[in-house]
C-alpha cells in the first residue's frame, strides 16, 4: 500500500518557513512526508527545479511563498505566482497531474494554516498514489528515498 | 502609423526580370547598398538547386542580382544568424513572417539592434522541406526533382517549371492531405503578412511585373520614398479591387490555419505514450535548442550537471525538453527550426507551438508581434 508519498516543500525564508517553524514550536503535527527546503524567496524558485524534484522522484511539489504584499524583496512573490501557472500548464505534457503541485502564500504566524495545508496535500497525494512515469528510461535512484 | 498600400517594380530590367514580382525587394537592397545606408544585405542565394537556399551577406550592390526571386524550399532562419553573427552591422534583411518574429523576440532581449536593420518583409503562405519537396515532385509530379528549374506558389498551387519550359502543378490542399507540402508548422501559421516588419511585400494583390507592398513603420516609408526619388523603383496605387482581393486571401489563410491549428494541435496531437516514445528516441544532440532563435544563452542550463543524466542514457523528458520548454516556450514563435533540425524526428514544434497558444490565450502575448516582452518577466506587482 501507498502510505508514505514523498513531498517536496520549498519554503520561504520569510514567511512559510516561519510558518512551518510556528507550526513546530506549537507542536502542530504536520505530516512527516514533507521534507522543507527553505529557499530566501519564492521569486527564486523557476520551473525547472519543480521539474527536477519530479525527476529525482517526488510525488507531490509544494511551494510556500509571503501573501501579496509582503515579499520581502518587494515582487518576488509575484514573479514566482506567473511561473506557478506555467508550470501547472506544462506538467500534464509530461504526464503529471497539475494536482501533484500546489503552491500557497503562508505567513509566518500562520502557523495553523502551514499545518492544515500540508494535512491537505499529503492527502491528496495519497490518493493520487504513487508518481508512476510513464517514461522508460526514469532513474530508479532517488536521492529521496 | 496608418498602413498604406503600392505596386513597386524595379527600373532596373535584369532586377525586373530575375525578381519574383517585381523585383522591387532587390532593388530597394540595391538602393541600400549604393547609398551607403547598410553595411551588407542579408538574403538567400540559390545554391545547386532549387532546394538549396545559401543565406548570402552582400556587400557589393552588383551581387544583389543573384539573390533575386523566392525560394520555397528553403526554410531558413535569420533571426540567430543576425543576433550571433551580424548583430554589430548596418544591415537589410529579407525576412518571412518567422524571421521578423523572431527578430522581434531578439531586438527585445537586447540581442538584435533594431535600429541598424532594416526588415523588407515577404508575405508567406509557407515553405517546404526540401527533402519532401523532392520526394512529391518525383511521386506526384512523376519528374526528375534535379530537373525542375523553377518553382512557384500561386493560387492554391504549387506550380514547378522544366527546362523546356513546360509547367506542372497541382494543387497544395491536395498534397497536404497526403502528408506533402508546406511544413507543418507552416501550415499552423497566422502570420501571413509580416506586419512585424518595416514593409511587406508579395504578390497577393500584384499585377504581373509588380510588387505589392505595404508599408508598415515610417522607416520603410522613407525607404520607399528614397529608393523611389533615386530612381531605383517606379511606383503607383494599386486598385481599391486589389486592396480587397489581398485582404480576402489573407482572411482565407488565416482560416486554414486555424483549422489546421485545430487538426494538429487538438484532434491528431499526440498523447502521453506517443511523447514518451518520441522522447526516449531523443539523442540529446541539442540541436533543437541551437536552432531556436530563443536559446540564446551563453550558458545553457541544460549541460548543467543539475540537470544532468549519466552519459548514454536517454535524457529524462522533464528535466531535457521540459526545461528549455519552461525557458521559451510562452515566446514560441511556431517557426518549425527544433522540428526541422530534429535528427529523431521528434515534432516540437507541436508541443512547443500548442502550450504558447495556451499562453496566448491566459495572457494575451503573441510572439514576434507584441511590443513587449512576455508578461513572465514583468517586474510589475501583477
Ligand atoms: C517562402 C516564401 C513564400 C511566399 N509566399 C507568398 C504568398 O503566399 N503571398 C505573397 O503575396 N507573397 C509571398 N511571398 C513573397 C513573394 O514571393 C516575393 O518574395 C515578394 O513579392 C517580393 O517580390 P520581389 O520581386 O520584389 O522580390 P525579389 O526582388 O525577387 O527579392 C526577394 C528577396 O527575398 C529573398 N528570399 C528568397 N527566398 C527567401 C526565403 N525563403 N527566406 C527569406 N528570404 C528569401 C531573396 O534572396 C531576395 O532578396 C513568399 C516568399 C517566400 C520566400
Ligand atoms: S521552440 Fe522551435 S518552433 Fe518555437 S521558436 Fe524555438 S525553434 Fe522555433
Ligand atoms: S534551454 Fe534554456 S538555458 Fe539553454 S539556451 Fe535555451 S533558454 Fe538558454
Ligand atoms: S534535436 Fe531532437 S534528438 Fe536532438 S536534442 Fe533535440 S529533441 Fe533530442
Amino acid at each position: 500500500m501507498f502510505s508514505e508519498p514523498k513531498i517536496l516543500g520549498f519554503c520561504c525564508n520569510w514567511c512559510c518557513y516561519g510558518g512551518a517553524d510556528t507550526a513546530g514550536t506549537a507542536r502542530m503535527q504536520y505530516p512527516p512526508n514533507v521534507r522543507v527546503l527553505r529557499v530566501m524567496c519564492s521569486g527564486r524558485i523557476n520551473p525547472a527545479m519543480v521539474l527536477k524534484a519530479f525527476k529525482e522522484g517526488a510525488d507531490g511539489v509544494f511551494v510556500g511563498g509571503c501573501h501579496m504584499g509582503d515579499c520581502h524583496y518587494d515582487a518576488g512573490n509575484y514573479k514566482w505566482n506567473r511561473r506557478a501557472k506555467l508550470i501547472e500548464d506544462l506538467l500534464p505534457e509530461f504526464g503529471i497531474p497539475k494536482k501533484r503541485f500546489r503552491f500557497e502564500w503562508i505567513s509566518a504566524s500562520e502557523g495553523e494554516k502551514f499545518q492544515k495545508t500540508m494535512e491537505e496535500f499529503t492527502d491528496t497525494i495519497k490518493s493520487l498514489g504513487p508518481l508512476h512515469r510513464s517514461f522508460p528510461k526514469m532513474s530508479n535512484k532517488s536521492p529521496m528515498c | 502609423m496608418e498602413s498604406q498600400f503600392l505596386l513597386a517594380k524595379a527600373k532596373d530590367d535584369e532586377l525586373a526580370v530575375r525578381g519574383e514580382c517585381g523585383g522591387a525587394v532587390s532593388a530597394l537592397f540595391k538602393y541600400l547598398l549604393d547609398q551607403d545606408l547598410v553595411d551588407g544585405v542579408l538574403t538567400l542565394t540559390r545554391g545547386e538547386d532549387i532546394y538549396d537556399g545559401i543565406p548570402t551577406l552582400v556587400e557589393d550592390s552588383e551581387d544583389i542580382i543573384s539573390t533575386c526571386g523566392s525560394l520555397h524550399c528553403a526554410p531558413t532562419m535569420f533571426g540567430d544568424l543576425i543576433s550571433k553573427h551580424l548583430s554589430d552591422m548596418r544591415l537589410a534583411v529579407s525576412v518571412k513572417p518567422c524571421d521578423a518574429m523572431a527578430i522581434k523576440e531578439l531586438e527585445k532581449r537586447h540581442q538584435i539592434n533594431e535600429n541598424l536593420i532594416y526588415k523588407v518583409g515577404l508575405n508567406c503562405g509557407g515553405s517546404l522541406m526540401p527533402i519532401t519537396a523532392q520526394k512529391m515532385i518525383e511521386v506526384f509530379y512523376d519528374v526528375d526533382p534535379s530537373e525542375v528549374v523553377k518553382e512557384e506558389i500561386d493560387k492554391g498551387k504549387f506550380i514547378i517549371e522544366l527546362a523546356d519550359g513546360t509547367h506542372k502543378s497541382i494543387e497544395i490542399d491536395e498534397l497536404e492531405e497526403k502528408g506533402f507540402g508546406r511544413r507543418i508548422n507552416c501550415q499552423r501559421c497566422e502570420l501571413k503578412i509580416p506586419r512585424n516588419a518595416d514593409l511587406a511585400s508579395g504578390n497577393w494583390g500584384a499585377e504581373p511585373g509588380w510588387t505589392f507592398i505595404e508599408v508598415i513603420t515610417e522607416k520603410g516609408k522613407k525607404l520607399l520614398d528614397g529608393a523611389k526619388k533615386g530612381g531605383y523603383i517606379e511606383v503607383k496605387t494599386p486598385s481599391e479591387k486589389a486592396i480587397i482581393i489581398r485582404g480576402k486571401i489573407e482572411n482565407a489563410m488565416i482560416k486554414l490555419a486555424q483549422k489546421y491549428q485545430e487538426k494538429y494541435l487538438e484532434e491528431n496531437y499526440p498523447n502521453i505514450e506517443n511523447w514518451d516514445e518520441y522522447w526516449n528516441h531523443c539523442i540529446k544532440c541539442y540541436a533543437c535548442r541551437d536552432a531556436c532563435s530563443l536559446c540564446y544563452c551563453k550558458e545553457c542550463d541544460l549541460e548543467k550537471e543539475f540537470y544532468n543524466d549519466e552519459d548514454g542514457v536517454v535524457p529524462d523528458p522533464l528535466t531535457f525538453q521540459g526545461v528549455r520548454m519552461s525557458h521559451v516556450y510562452f515566446s514560441c514563435i511556431n517557426c518549425g527550426q527544433c522540428e526541422d533540425v530534429c535528427p529523431m524526428e521528434i515534432p516540437l514544434a507541436v508541443i512547443f507551438h500548442r502550450m504558447q497558444k495556451k499562453y496566448r490565450d491566459k495572457t494575451g502575448f503573441i510572439p514576434g508581434v507584441s511590443e513587449e516582452l512576455p508578461p513572465l518577466f514583468s517586474p510589475e506587482k501583477e
